[in-house]
């Protein structure tokens, strides 16, 4: 080893101490993102010493790639460099909760089950769902900006973000956004950070705007021939006065995947609220049913999390996150699993989505990486013209390497989106290579 | 600095004649908004009526690095749309087509000169409406309300400004336009959207905005509870929110207040009453209905003196009407005062109003409230006369204190007004000098030769004209050289 090298590991234990640095064989192969193998891996205890970190990192040019627990390891371009992991699983403090303001804040290596476990005594929630979701992260939700079936009512980090402490690319750390959920103080920095893959700072603590659980909640599917005749039921219900939390599509297999009765789609409606209003809702949704003449069942409360480990990517699989429009929703799917269809006929199509914001998430296995880039590249052209997009959410680092994984940006917006990249990060240490463009 | 001759020519070329204000008279009705403490009439006002006339603008004053200061109605309460340092304003007025309205899809595309109400308007026939609901939606405009990220009763329920718009054209400070987002709900890379919206015209101008629309709720049932003392009303509120209601607006009203508003328009709320609570509900009907219900029990558990339901629209409007005279009512108790925005978490309603009742007393000035509880947003009015000096002082004096409690609780300086001239020099007070050194780089991001409505938004710095600069950390000297 270089003698270079030993001082930084060195340095690297000044400041995160002998436990929170590794740098063994199994370990940094363990860490490897992408078939790059770190020279370390750090674990810092405070932000503080992430900090130290970040700015001892800065100084000698190395590549930092932050992880939380690792789910999201195959979003983005395979990195150009990776010199440091810093595993931010040693945040784990849940810093202030205060359930009458309905705010927590948390260190940003706390994982969504972890928080779900201290709220619910008082019936409170982060509402947000992602696959996996116990298990992740809240860093790394909100880095990735992930989430579910909750996202029709409670929107996704981008709403329930109130404020963030993050470290700069060069060791600085700093604080955006605010403690109560209305501000408008300065500019919008937590919006910034959701979504960002780290690449404009490492997320450390987030306050988080959280919700009471409703009195009382059920389900429903409600299969239907077609998407298209899921869609039409979906317009319906959009168009009514019905707040459903959840109003989530699924094609055919998934509905295989859920023991649902065979057929073309099917949609799950859940209506949170009080118990009046649950009943009261669940009749109209029946009455919404009968009008495309499509079966409608109850259904018990463990099937969201059945649903849950079916929306979760098998290994091997590709997932696919794509963003359409409410009305074309039918045409996408139809256009996906045509180019499925036509490109890899032994390919096995997994759909679902939150049907009345119009995105979906793809999960597509048995298909070579030549396949599954053609598909992408089929199902954005189909939907270049509204403005959609199709991020490919987890894959292998071949498949990232054939195909872009976030697809093509408007040239203006680019512009501004390499400008706050060189501005916030002109070295390049935080995740280089792996946001969009090849940021 | 006056404009050039030609410059002033170049500016009527892009515009035309109608298009342009050069009388000292017509500037002078430009001068502030309505925070009229900050008065600054521009040298030219320049109306244009297309986005390419607003590059065209912005590139000439690029050129001639003549500031620039974005305009819609003139309604802010910050000092935003006003020209400290003369320069072009761009009013938006005539920008005020509606696009497109996309029901399907729940969004519609404007103009940013579009008054808010107007929106709501066109589509309530088919049951939709435009959320974001400041007190002056029938005169401000989308693309005010956008730039300051406004706010409004109902923002409890559907959220702020920015939680409608789903994208925007905009013009930045370096004369490029861009198309940030759209009407599909999310694209990847940064949320320059999210950032765009609030940054006070200091990023650029937005010249087309796409928001979303909801659809309008079931029912709605009004209430009215009054109490006896402002903490058993601040229990009610964390009752009723502990209750797992979110109320489309949630309102309280303070004693002297409660006073002012009697006097002047007969709204009737009972006399010996020390804190009014108007609760507003919305959604499907039993919903509303069932959590009507509870939230008057509560209010009575919580000791109210009286608690009213509407029976209908009429007597909604009846118990909207005291509120939403509560700014002008308070000139029955003195000729002006200073209104502020700042937010504590809900829970400490109660003791920021006991401060604010010792900062009153303290300054020697009477402080009557009017606020959005349910957020715990204030809108504390400092009331005072402009005609003697010395009382301004004590005005002042009593807004900086009590600014900095909100801030000691947890709090931020602005909720829903936004910062402009009157609370950069406050920003301190919440963020410490690294955060304000991003926020002076991200501006430079979008406006590099900063024209974009100079000295709003965020303070000025005694020492560098950079901003703030943070202190690194210690790296462990020479270790790996």
């Amino acid at each position: 080893m270089p003698v270079a090298a030993r001082s930084i590991g060195e340095a690297l234990v000044s400041i995160a101490g002998r436990q929170g640095v590794r740098d063994d064989a199994e370990t940094l192969a363990a860490a490897a993102v992408d078939g790059l193998r770190p020279s370390w891996v750090v674990r810092p205890g405070s932000i503080d010493q992430l900090s130290g970190v970040l700015a001892l990192a800065h100084d000698a040019a190395l590549a930092v790639i932050p992880r939380g627990s690792g789910s999201a390891l195959e979003l983005g371009s395979p990195p150009a460099r990776a010199d440091l992991v810093v595993d931010l699983r040693g945040l784990d403090e849940v810093i202030e909760y205060n359930p009458a303001d309905l705010t927590v804040t948390v260190q940003a290596g706390v994982s969504a089950g972890a928080l779900a476990a201290r709220l619910a005594p008082h019936r409170q929630w982060l509402a947000l769902d992602p696959p996996g979701v116990a298990a992740r992260t809240l860093g790394g939700i909100a880095a990735t900006n992930a989430s579910g079936p909750l996202r029709a009512r409670y929107g996704t980090l981008r709403d329930l973000l109130l404020g963030v402490r993050f470290v700069q690319a060069d060791g600085v750390v700093t604080w955006g956004g605010s403690k109560v959920v209305k501000s408008v103080s300065g500019y919008d920095v937590p919006k910034l950070m959701v979504g960002a893959l780290g690449t404009l700072g490492v997320l450390a603590e987030l306050t988080l705007r959280l919700h009471s659980r409703p009195d009382a909640e059920s389900s429903w599917l409600v299969v239907l021939a077609s998407p298209g005749e899921a869609q039409a039921f979906v317009e319906r219900v959009i168009a009514s006065p019905l707040q459903p939390s959840r109003i989530e599509i699924f094609n055919g297999e998934m509905l295989k995947l859920l023991s649902a009765p065979s057929s073309g789609a099917g949609v799950a409606v859940s209506i949170g609220s009080v118990a009046e209003a649950v009943r009261e809702q669940g009749e109209r949704l029946g009455a919404m049913a009968k009008i495309g003449r499509a079966q409608i069942a109850a259904l018990p409360d463990e099937f969201w999390t059945a649903a849950e480990s079916a929306l979760t990517c098998p290994s091997g699989w590709t997932a696919l996150h794509v963003v359409a429009l409410a009305d074309r929703l039918a045409d996408t799917v139809g256009a996906i699993e045509n180019a499925a269809r036509t490109t890899a006929p032994r390919a096995e199509v997994r759909l679902s989505g939150c049907a009345a914001l119009g995105t979906l998430r793809v999960l597509l296995g048995g298909a070579s990486v030549a396949e599954i880039a053609a598909i992408t590249t089929r199902v954005r052209h189909r939907i270049a013209a509204i403005g959609g997009s199709a991020v490919v959410a987890r894959g292998t680092a071949e498949l990232r390497k054939a195909v872009d994984p976030w697809g093509p940006i408007e040239p203006g917006s680019f512009a501004l989106m390499r400008a706050l990249r060189d501005e916030f990060d002109p070295r390049r240490v935080l995740n280089p290579g792996r946001y969009v463009g090849g940021l | 600095m006056p404009l050039s001759h030609a410059f002033l020519v170049a500016l009527e070329r892009i515009v035309g004649a109608g298009g342009l204000v050069q009388s000292l008279e017509g500037r002078l009705v430009y001068e502030c908004d309505m925070h009229t403490f900050y008065k600054g009439a521009p040298d030219a006002v320049a109306l244009p009526r297309r986005a390419e006339e607003v590059v065209a603008i912005v590139n000439l004053c690029r050129h001639e690095r003549v500031p620039i200061v974005p305009r819609g109605s003139g309604t802010g309460l910050i000092g935003g749309a006003m020209a400290p340092l003369g320069g072009v304003m761009i009013g938006t007025n005539r920008m005020d087509r509606i696009l497109a309205i996309d029901l399907p899809n729940r969004c519609a595309t404007v103009e940013p000169g579009l008054i808010n109400l107007f929106l709501t308007r066109a589509v309530a026939s088919q049951g939709y409406f435009f959320a974001p609901d400041p007190s002056s939606q029938m005169v401000s405009s989308i693309g005010g309300n956008v730039a300051t990220n406004a706010g409004g009763p109902h923002c409890l329920k559907y959220g702020i400004t920015t939680n409608h718009v789903l994208g925007l054209d905009l013009v930045t400070g370096a004369g490029e336009l861009v198309r940030l987002g759209g009407a599909a709900i999310e694209r990847p890379g940064y949320d320059l959207v999210g950032a765009a919206v609030g940054s006070e015209g200091t990023f650029g101008i937005v010249t087309a905005v796409t928001v979303r629309l909801l659809h309008a709720a079931e029912a709605v049932k009004t209430i009215l509870a009054s109490f006896t003392t402002i903490e058993d009303a601040s229990e009610a509120v964390s009752a009723i929110i502990a209750a797992g209601i979110v109320p489309a607006a949630l309102e309280m009203l303070d004693e002297l207040m409660i006073r002012a508003i009697n006097e002047g328009t007969g709204a009737g709320y009972p006399k010996d009453a020390a804190a009014v609570l108007l609760i507003e509900l919305d959604g499907p009907a039993a919903e509303v209905e069932a959590q009507g219900e509870r939230a008057a029990r509560i209010c009575w558990e919580r000791g109210a003196l009286e608690v009213r339901v509407a029976a209908d629209d009429a007597e909604r409007a009846l118990l909207w009407k005291g509120r939403k005279e509560a700014a002008g009512a308070v000139g029955r108790l003195a000729p002006t005062y200073l209104l502020q925005d700042a937010v504590v978490p809900r829970s400490r309603l109660p003791a920021i109003m006991r401060e604010l009742a010792a900062i009153g007393a303290r300054h020697r000035v009477q402080i009557a409230n009017v606020f959005h509880a349910g957020d715990g947003n204030l809108h504390p009015l400092i009331l005072y006369d402009d005609r003697v000096p010395e009382e301004l002082e004590r005005a002042k004096a009593a807004n900086e204190e009590l600014l900095r409690a909100c801030i000691a609780m947890g709090g931020t300086v602005t909720g829903e007004h936004g910062v402009g001239m009157d609370k950069a020099k406050n920003l301190p007070f919440q963020y410490a000098d690294a955060d304000l050194n991003f926020m002076y780089r991200l501006r430079r991001v979008f406006d590099p030769e900063g024209i974009m409505n100079p000295g709003k938004l965020l303070p000025s710095h005694p020492a560098c004209g950079e901003g703030f600069r943070p202190a690194r950390p210690r790296v462990p000297d020479g270790a790996w050289i």
